[in-house]
Formats: C-alpha cells, structure tokens, sequence
C-alpha cells in the first residue's frame, strides 16, 4: 500500500509514541503531539498503537492513494475529503489506487493523524520512527513530508487488518458501519485543563497560585511542537533563588523569569532550569495538542493519585477498544 | 577508613517527587558538586544493574535523578505500595539503602582533539583580548584543564562541562551567531562546551573538533556522558582535515 503526497500542508511529519531511550543522552521524546488520536487512527486499521502515523498540521495537504490502500485518521485538524465527500474519522477507510484525499478545515484543532495498515514505513532511528526536526533525524530523512514523497506500509498485514480489508472489498464499502468513539473518550469542557501541581509550586507567592487555578489563558503565537507559551496573569515569585536544570517531560508547565507560562510538548528539551508549577494530567494532554494561538483555557487541579488513577482507567479502555475490533474480525 | 555510606544517607538527604503520571524525580541536593555527581553516576549504574518490572529510562542532571517507568507495568508488578508512584519509590528507597561502592563507578576518559583558533574558532581573539592574554596562552591554557560532565541537556549530545579556567571567562555575545556549526567549541561565561548539531547560539567559539559529539548511527549516540572526564588536545589543520577524510 502506498501514498505520495501531492500538497504537504503546513507541516506533515512522520510520529509513532515517541523515543524514550535516550533522554539521558538530550535526545528529546518527539512522537505524536495529540497521542489519544495517533492512537485511535492506529486502532481504527487493526494496528498496535506505537505503529508510525503522518501528523497533519491544519488543513491544505492532499494526497494521492498509489495502490489500493487501508486508511484511518483521527484528531481535530482536518476531515478527510474523497470524491467532494466528507469521510467519517475513527473509522477504517479503503481507497482504490489512484483516488485522491484531500484535508479541509476542522475549525476545532489544529492535528490530525493518518494512519495505514501496517504503519506507515520510515527507518527506526534510536528506537522510534518519530521525526525530530531541529536535529533532523527520525521521520522521512529526519524532514517534514514535501510534494511527491511517497509513503508506503511497513508490516505485512495482521488478521485484523486483512479482515477489515476483505470485508471491505467484498462488499464494495468505502468504511464499515462501526466507528471508535473518540468523544467519549475526552472530557465534556475542553477548555479546563487538569493539572497536577508541581515540586517548585511553594516557589511561588498564594495569590500567584490562586490565579493560576482560576483565571484564564489564552494560547500565545509563540507554540509549536516544542511548547505552547500562554498569556496571562504572570505570576510573581516568593522564592528567588535558581532551578539547577533537572529533567523535564511534556506536559510540565514552566514559569519563565518574566512569569509568564509555557506548557512543554513532545518536541521540547529534556531538560530545564525554570521553576514548575503544575503538568497537565497525561489524560488531558492529547487536548493541548490541539490547542490553537488564541484559545482560552483554565487549570484544574487533581492530586497525583488521581492522574495516575486517571491513566490507568484511559488505558483500560483503550484496551477495551482493541480488544473489542479484533473481536469483530478474529474467531 | 570511614565506615561506608550508603547512597541515601543524612549527608545526603533525598527528597522524591512525581515529575508526571510515568516519571519521578529523587534530588540528591541542591548545589553541584563532583561528590553529588559520582553519587548520582553510581546510583544510576546500581539502578540498570538492579532493574525493577516497568523501568523504561532515567535522565541524570547536576543535583537529581529522574527515573520514567510504564504504570501498566508497575501496576500489575508485586512491587509494594498502593499507587505506581508509591511503588516505584519505594524500590529505589530500599536500593538506596545499599552501600555505595564507589570503586565499582564506571568513569568515562575522553579527549577531544580541537583545533583552535582561525577560521575555526573565530572568536578566540575575544576571548584573548577581555582576559588581557594572547591567543596562545587561550589554547594552552583551555587544552590542559581537567573537565567533567556533570549531565547532557540543551540539545542532543551537548554537556554542560565544569572545570574550565575562570582566566577564559568571556560573556556570550550579545546578539547571537544565527548558525553554529557542529563540533564548535565554545565559552561562555565560566563554562565552556561543544555544540553536537548545528544550531543558533551566543557562544565564543574558540575551535573546532572533528569528533562527532551525537552520531545516530553509533549505539551510544552521545560521545560524552554524565560523569565523563575530559581534556582537550590541540591539533593543527591539517589533522583536522585528516579527520574529515
């Protein structure tokens, strides 16, 4: 099965989970920023989940099925359009050669993951396909997708997958009545965001910590996939004295020496020396993932039991998930 | 001879705390010291030869060291404890509590031949000229210092170095060079380093090695890691070149 890009959009990158191997060697995690959705369109074509997708950035990309090919995307950037029609996300789609996709615009999101049976084919480079741009490894020759690249699947199909197919070919079906529900899946507010705070939060003066907890941020320009800077009320310190740089992971919330909040994500360093004072629960990190320059957001705070136990539960159900599409094509 | 200590010990108080729900973070102290450093180097050796079900990596820094573990695993694991979080620090209290063998420490020797000074290393008259020194006495003086790697960060392979000469002391520029190149080393403030990949930055850069200090192709793709020793040796250009070749 393969693909080749017609229009790559603002910035089409190969993902997978992320490489976490060399983290004492600086080499940051990457992977996919919104990884509920990396992992949705992996489920939706009968894959593991830490088989490699293309994230989207927005819309304006177009692609062009080279083979007869098995597809699913997931996520908040674009909906995939075949033939002037919208095409239902979490759902496995099958394209005859030569059909062209085109992404519109989501006005929701910002990423959007595409997914192949079998998972898309790049190099592992230190354990991960992920593509980390700034020291141009990973990923289709450690770049971003360009016109005419070509992409095809790297495993043979499993029986899921061949099952999904077939039943497809067999009825003529572009996608199957079943779909992944994604929405039940993310909290009913998007714009409140749990957080649980961190180490350095008595660095901070109270009525500092109170506004953090209650009042609202907007998402600066200044986000990428490195980390997201927000604008605010900046909070003032009680503690003057320096972080010596010690590891962070995305999602931890840094206060820079002006005050103000930056929110790390998959591409950010793996260490820092700026005090924390909260990380988004894991849970609700796929949704900063879609955050847009300008979007209004508000903190929450959960104990640490509470985020693990979070974890722990959104992994049972996507386990459920798996477990309940091989049903539908495993005897 | 001193009774031997332990890793965790009331020299060394350590405090734990959850970084996220699949990392945590043990802080040994809070100033940097080379006894701080061999402390943490051998804990983290003593943590990979005494895994625990679940460890998926751990990141040394100056005063801490944080360790990332897969919850799925640790949760069904027999370690004790209630939550992951609890079960995770509890292992590494009672491996804490095991004497420290610091002759068992492994040290990395590594010297990096530089060439200094000319078109690879641009600003060495800068840094000649705010110490009131010539340029000589720059590459003598930076060539027979003894370094340590006290942890990687910033960008891929780069090490934040102690040991530098406070003679060489220059601030960084105050508008930085768009584009570094590979290799480059450089001063800034008291520190010196080398830049792994090529990237933005306001260092003084007094030369250039042809070592490459983060290779993906290589199995550890750093050259230098934390706890590593380093000297420099000057080399003339055509050393370089050689290299290169």
């Amino acid at each position: 099965m393969k693909i080749s890009i017609m229009k790559p959009g603002l910035l089409s990158t190969v993902q997978d989970l992320g490489r976490y191997g060399y983290l004492s060697q600086a080499v940051p995690v990457a992977g996919a920023m919104d990884q509920l959705s990396h992992r949705l369109a992996n489920k939706a074509v009968g894959n593991d989940d830490d088989l490699a997708t293309i994230e989207f950035t927005y819309a304006g990309a177009s692609f062009k099925a080279e083979t007869d090919v098995l597809l699913a995307y997931s996520g908040d950037g674009a909906f995939l359009v075949y033939n002037e029609e919208l095409m239902p996300a979490e759902k496995p789609l099958f394209f005859c050669a030569s059909s062209i996709i085109k992404l519109i615009a989501n006005p929701i999101g910002v990423r959007t993951y595409l997914a192949v049976a079998g998972g898309w084919s790049v190099p592992n480079v230190m354990g991960s396909k992920s593509t980390y741009l700034t020291a141009g490894f990973g990923g289709l020759k450690g770049r971003a997708l360009q016109k005419g690249d070509v992409l095809g699947n790297g495993n043979e199909l499993n029986l899921v997958s061949a099952g999904i197919k077939d039943q497809l070919i067999k009825n003529e079906l572009i996608f199957p009545n079943w779909r992944i529900s994604r929405e039940s899946l993310l909290p009913h507010n998007r714009q409140t965001l749990r957080v649980v705070l961190a180490n350095e939060i008595n660095w901070f003066d109270a009525t500092s910590i109170i506004s953090f907890l209650t009042k609202s941020y907007n998402v600066d320009r200044r986000s990428n996939r490195m980390g997201y800077h927000l604008v605010g009320k900046p909070l003032m310190r009680k503690v003057k004295r320096e972080l010596l740089s010690t590891a962070v992971t995305p999602g931890i919330i840094q206060v820079t020496g002006s005050g103000d909040l930056v929110i790390l994500m998959a591409d950010c360093q793996t260490t820092g020396g700026y005090p924390r004072i909260a990380h988004i629960a894991a849970v609700d990190l796929p949704l900063c993932a879609q955050l847009k320059p300008g979007d209004e957001i508000r903190f929450s705070e959960i104990s640490q039991d509470e985020a693990e136990e979070l974890y722990l539960e959104r992994e049972h159900d996507l386990a459920l998930i798996t477990t309940a599409i091989s049903l539908k094509y495993i005897r | 001879m001193a009774e031997q200590e332990t890793y965790f010990s009331d020299d060394y108080p350590i405090k734990i705390y959850g970084l996220s729900e699949q990392s945590l973070t043990i802080e040994f102290g809070t100033v940097i010291n080379e006894n701080l450093l061999s402390l943490i180097t051998g804990f983290n050796q003593l943590l990979f030869k005494k895994p625990f079900p679940g460890l998926v990596t751990a990141v040394p820094a100056y005063c801490t060291l944080t360790v990332f573990y897969d919850p799925l695993i640790i949760s069904t694991s027999g370690l004790s404890g209630t939550t992951c979080y609890d079960k995770v620090s509890n292992y590494l209290k009672k491996l804490g509590s095991a004497k420290r063998e610091q002759s068992t420490v492994i040290t990395d020797n590594v010297i990096i031949p530089v060439c200094y000074g000319g078109i690879y290393g641009p600003d060495i008259a800068t840094v000649a000229l705010t110490n009131g020194i010539t340029e000589n006495e720059v590459i003598t003086i930076h060539s027979s210092g003894f370094y340590t790697v006290f942890m990687i960060g910033f960008v891929p392979g780069f090490a934040y170095m102690g040991g530098m000469d406070r003679v060489l002391a220059t601030p960084r520029k105050a508008i930085p060079d768009s584009k570094i190149p590979a290799g480059a080393v450089g001063i800034a403030g008291t520190q010196t380093g080398i830049y792994p990949i090529e990237t933005p930055g306001g260092w003084q850069i007094i030369g250039r090695t042809p070592l490459k200090l983060f290779d993906v192709n290589r199995s550890q793709p750093s050259l230098l890691r934390g706890g590593a020793r380093v000297t420099f040796k000057p080399i003339k250009v055509e050393e370089f070149n050689d290299y290169a070749v």
